[in-house]
């Protein structure tokens, strides 16, 4: 029971690290807490739900796809709305986060109606010894791991991830280096959504999807980002693992409306306890 | 002087009208205005977090739902008569502040309006699983009464007093420290402010309102349900109200609250679900292009001065 427990964890704190990713690198750059992350998300689950039910495309195979339509959103929103408040109040950016984010669900309810959505494409679990293994968590997480892994390796090695997290660490000094911050700006904000999007493609093959599944993935993002410590990009990894495992142990013991509210009371207890996360600090 | 004056008589006149008007007005037209006395206790009450200290909160409806359920329990499971009732929906929600706002706004930064975001479903959720007090998903109903004109005089003195609150908050020691907070609060800590139990005050005066006009509309309507007093729009429709008013100024959002409820009464209800789209749309518009909201260019353009 509890390897079943610890396993489901690990499989969903994947997917957590890699969308609180893209929350984490918007924060660190440009100091802007996006609240349209989840709808972004939610927008890349409808983006491999209609490739997969109107192309038939396999919706693993559309995950690349959805990444690029919402890398353009992105890079669109930052060039005509969120470049605006990057050094305005921390009010202006969040209210303006907040209405895109209400213009983009509405827009989808809309468009796309509040009809439940699947893509019943894989199904059922493999049995391994005494442990049922979800087929599409399981896929999910080998995407999500890879993906999470290439962005580390982006920002590590690259020259255009070593500026971002230049830009990250001292936006004036990376200015004097000669590095473009507002490209970086605007490809951090592209490359978060992108981040955000593939999230929304694999849970699209995981749960149903509607168009206000987004707002508590925003949420989440937030709260493994106060785990793991705001600033600190590894650490989303350690706070993406320690939410699903913490999910997962709570729903042993507590129906399925409170395992949201212990999340809940995690980020309050944290906030007051250990408000600057775990692993402590900026360190990038 | 004399156009201070003038404005006072003016208002003396509207609150004379308004305290006259259910002895001629049609049924329709008292529920109208006790909505629009809703809308000005929960834009106002946002007011005073947010367009004053700068904390921006994205669940205010949280409180409207916490005192909605107080007061409804009180009702309809000990018997309380409604105003008393209304007064501990008040107590409720600012209790329930308390225990949100002082781990997070003890610090600087996004936390708070996270935690906000997150609030109301974690209510939702509660409601839903405290089924023997609160009645679930079923909802609870409660006695009926037929006291929609003593509830509108409930409501109006509520609306009255917020902005009485706002008006002597604006224009006091405490108000100009608030206000520093949402400026530079760095800057507001090194001139020795305490901030985050100014928040923190600040944080609770703006849930009292939100409880008691919650409790209010569940004596009201005679039956409340986890969806019908925890919804988004309502947080999203009072954000918009303050910004189009004019946030951290008394007056605007009361304008803002007549304004765009006539809006939503008279166009708006056509288009069920453009509005919500149009929402967003005013509120990523109006950060960006009037951040200071009508009344905030009204104040420029006439040299009005800060404290309306």
């Amino acid at each position: 029971m509890l390897g079943q427990v610890v396993i489901s964890g690990i499989l969903s704190g994947a997917l957590y690290a890699m969308v609180a990713l893209g929350l984490a690198l918007i924060f660190g750059v440009m100091r802007i807490i996006n609240v349209a992350h989840g709808p972004l998300l939610m927008l890349g689950a409808y983006t491999t739900y209609f490739l997969y039910s109107a192309l038939g495309i396999n919706p693993y195979l559309t995950v690349p796809v959805s990444m690029l339509v919402l890398f353009v959103v992105g890079v669109l929103l930052e060039r005509t709305l969120v470049f605006r408040v990057v050094d305005a109040p921390e009010l202006s950016s969040l209210l303006l986060t907040f209405g895109i984010s209400i213009a983009l669900v509405n827009l989808a309810q809309l468009l796309f109606t509040s009809d439940l959505r699947a893509v019943e494409y894989l199904t059922g679990s493999w049995v391994v010894g005494p442990f049922a293994l979800s087929k599409s968590r399981l896929v999910a997480f080998v995407f999500a791991g890879a993906l999470t892994g290439l962005a580390f390796l982006f920002l590590g090695w690259t020259k255009l991830g070593k500026a971002i997290r230049a830009t990250s660490q001292s936006r004036e000094v990376a200015m004097v280096c000669g590095i473009n911050v507002q490209r970086i700006h605007l490809i951090t904000f592209g490359l978060a959504a992108a981040l955000a999007a593939a999230g929304g493609a694999l849970i699209a093959v995981i749960v149903a999807i509607q168009p206000e599944m987004g707002q508590i993935w925003t949420f989440k993002s937030f709260l493994v980002i106060v785990l793991g410590g705001a600033g600190n990009y590894p650490g989303a990894l350690l706070g993406g693992v320690l939410l699903g495992l913490i999910e997962q142990v709570a729903s042993l013991f507590l129906t399925t409306q409170l395992s949201e509210v212990v999340a809940y009371v995690l980020l309050v207890v944290i906030l007051l306890v250990r408000p600057t996360g775990l692993l402590g600090g900026r360190q990038t | 002087m004399t156009r201070r004056r003038a404005a006072l008589a003016a208002l003396a006149a509207v609150v004379a009208v308004l305290a006259a008007y259910p002895a001629f007005a049609s049924g329709y037209g008292v529920r109208a205005t006790l909505q629009v006395f809703m809308w000005i206790v929960l834009a106002s009450s946002w007011n005073l977090i947010s367009g004053l200290t700068g904390y921006v909160s994205f669940g205010h409806v949280a409180f409207f739902g916490a005192g909605a359920y107080a007061g409804a329990i009180l009702v309809a499971k000990a018997g309380w008569p409604w105003l008393p009732a209304a007064l501990a929906g008040g107590v409720a929600a600012v209790l329930l502040a308390l225990v949100i706002g002082y781990p997070c706004l003890r610090l600087r930064g996004p936390y708070f309006a996270i935690a906000m975001l997150g609030l109301n479903e974690v209510l939702r959720a509660l409601v839903s699983y405290f089924e023997g007090l609160t009645g679930g998903g079923n909802g609870l109903s409660l006695p009926t009464l037929d006291a929609t004109i003593p509830i509108y005089y409930a409501m109006g003195a509520s609306a009255a007093m917020v902005t009485l609150v706002t008006h002597a908050i604006i224009t006091s020691r405490f108000g100009l420290r608030l206000m520093t907070i949402r400026e530079d609060e760095v800057a507001a800590e090194a001139m020795g402010i305490d901030t985050g139990r100014h928040k923190l005050y600040a944080f609770l005066l703006s849930a009292a309102g939100p409880g008691i006009a919650g409790a209010l509309t569940a004596r009201d309507q005679g039956y409340i349900e986890p969806i019908s007093v925890f919804p988004l729009a309502t947080t999203i429709t009072m954000i918009v109200m303050v910004l189009f008013g004019g946030k951290g100024t008394v007056w605007g959002p009361v304008l803002g609250a007549v304004v765009l409820f006539v809006a939503q009464e008279v166009v708006w209800t056509r288009y069920p679900y453009v509005h919500p789209l149009l929402f967003g749309a005013i509120i990523v518009a109006v950060v960006l292009l009037m951040p200071r909201g009508v009344l905030g260019i009204l104040q420029i353009r006439y040299r009005l001065p800060r404290t309306i």
